[in-house]
């Protein structure tokens, strides 16, 4: 079985659609893009693909190897493409949620979210380090019972292509049995917004089912106008910044800290202090119910 | 000598890669040059002191500003807060940056312009027009960091 590029094939309708949404911002809403922030995304999109290619040897052979010592063979059918698809989504759930849980893998997701835009580009501001993070192993565990290596990589790309355009202002909110399901513009929002409310919520892929059993679901709220970005944000489009800030940050404070705490600065979550100088997304949005007088 | 053939060029290894990576190269410098062929882009200012209260909160959820200066072109604002924490605010693209003052090192007086800097360099530097304000806030910034030093 030799699996399917989904994503290169998409990548010329991203363009098209990219340009539709900028025409669309052009006569409604000029600020929706910014040049330079635009070139940011772009050019994280083009490293984080060049990246991958480099390292998709190493990740496939990870797991064949898995899938040579499989417990079971799951076969070629189109109930198990639907299964692997369902499977995966569980995985990148899982995945993004200790993408911004854990410092460490918040080191190298925290890219895709230092535009204060959000627009279809922003989509493609994806991380160069997800290999060196070690993000894969999330993905790839199936081939151990028995999901072929190349199902895993065409249903992975397909969720990607789904991710695509759901990044953005232009769609307000879809039918109400699809917000149910599906992970929609309106769901993911409020993943990418800095509003104490929303941090580190609405973490699904496809399937915002996830968020809804695990606890993490928020729904965007008409009263609260979204900000999108980070808690301190980049202040600049220096593309080398954008990429690797996180991580100089992180190991920075592993540096200088004492030797009891150096693996927290990697293990905790982002904000998280030795000294508890520092807050967190908790902390934050505990402090603004509290203010708001809402119970959280 | 052989002329390889364009099938036996691809085949050649990173040489799809490559021819990707270049179109793909391509297709942002036309996207990019027409954001700017477009005139997408913003450029906010700061136009009340509610708003530049209402701009620090957003940047440190529970900054409440005791004081705001305001730049006259509404490029930036200075605020500082009851614990006396000064928070710079600047324009960045089409939104807005904020980043705290940690010391009067890098602060500059020149008459009615103040220069400010952070200890995070790609923030940059930025000068506010903060007429008569300029001098009251140099002033006071110099107590930034004294504990430190």
């Amino acid at each position: 079985m030799k699996p399917f590029d989904v994503v290169a094939y998409a990548v010329p309708v991203f363009v098209l659609l990219v340009i539709a949404e900028m025409i669309w911002a052009a006569r409604r809403a000029p600020e929706k893009y910014e040049p330079r922030d635009t070139l940011t995304s772009l050019a994280l999109g083009l490293g984080s693909t060049v990246a991958g290619a480099l390292t998709a040897g190493v990740v496939l052979a990870a797991a064949m190897w898995l899938y040579d010592h499989r417990v079971m063979t799951v076969p070629n059918v189109w109930w198990a493409w639907i299964a692997c698809f369902v499977l995966d989504d569980f995985n990148y759930y899982w995945a993004h949620r200790t993408g911004h849980r854990v410092r460490w893998f918040w080191a190298s997701h925290v890219n895709h979210h230092t535009s204060q835009h959000y627009n279809l580009s922003t989509a493609l501001r994806q991380t160069w380090t997800g290999f060196f993070a070690l993000s894969f192993i999330f993905r790839i565990w199936p081939a151990f019972i028995g999901f072929h290596p190349a199902m895993l990589i065409t249903v992975g790309g397909a969720n990607l292509v789904y991710q695509f355009w759901i990044h953005t202002e232009a769609v307000g909110r879809m039918p109400r049995w699809f917000e149910a399901v599906f992970n929609t513009p309106s769901h993911h929002r409020v993943h990418h917004a800095t509003n104490p409310l929303y941090l580190d919520r609405n973490y699904a892929g496809a399937l915002i089912l996830w968020d809804r059993l695990f606890g993490t679901f928020q729904r965007e709220r008409d009263d609260l106008p979204i900000r999108y970005g980070i808690i301190k944000q980049l202040g600049s489009f220096d593309l080398l910044h954008a990429v690797f800030h996180e991580w100089r940050g992180m190991l920075a404070d592993v540096w200088h800290a004492p030797w009891r705490h150096k693996l927290s600065y990697l293990l905790r979550p982002p904000g998280w202090s030795h000294d508890g100088s520092r807050e967190g997304s908790d902390a934050i949005r505990a402090r603004w119910l509290e203010r708001r007088g809402e119970v959280g | 000598m052989t002329v390889p053939t364009i099938d036996a060029m691809l085949a050649m290894p990173g040489v799809t890669m490559a021819l990707q990576t270049l179109t793909s190269l391509a297709a942002i410098l036309i996207v990019v040059w027409l954001t700017r062929r477009l005139r997408l882009g913003g450029d906010p200012r700061i136009q009340s002191e509610e708003q530049a209260r209402q701009l620090a909160e957003e940047a440190i959820c529970g900054f409440d500003p005791q004081a705001v200066a305001i730049d006259r072109a509404g490029i930036g604002a200075l605020a500082r807060d009851a614990m006396g924490r000064v928070l710079i605010i600047r324009q960045h693209g089409s939104h807005f940056a904020a980043r705290l003052l940690t010391s009067h090192a890098n602060v500059r007086l020149d008459e009615r312009f103040l220069t400010l800097a952070t200890d995070d360099r790609r923030f940059g530097t930025i000068t506010l027009d903060l007429g008569d304000q300029a001098a009251v806030w140099a002033a006071s910034l110099r107590r930034l960091g004294a504990s430190t030093q």
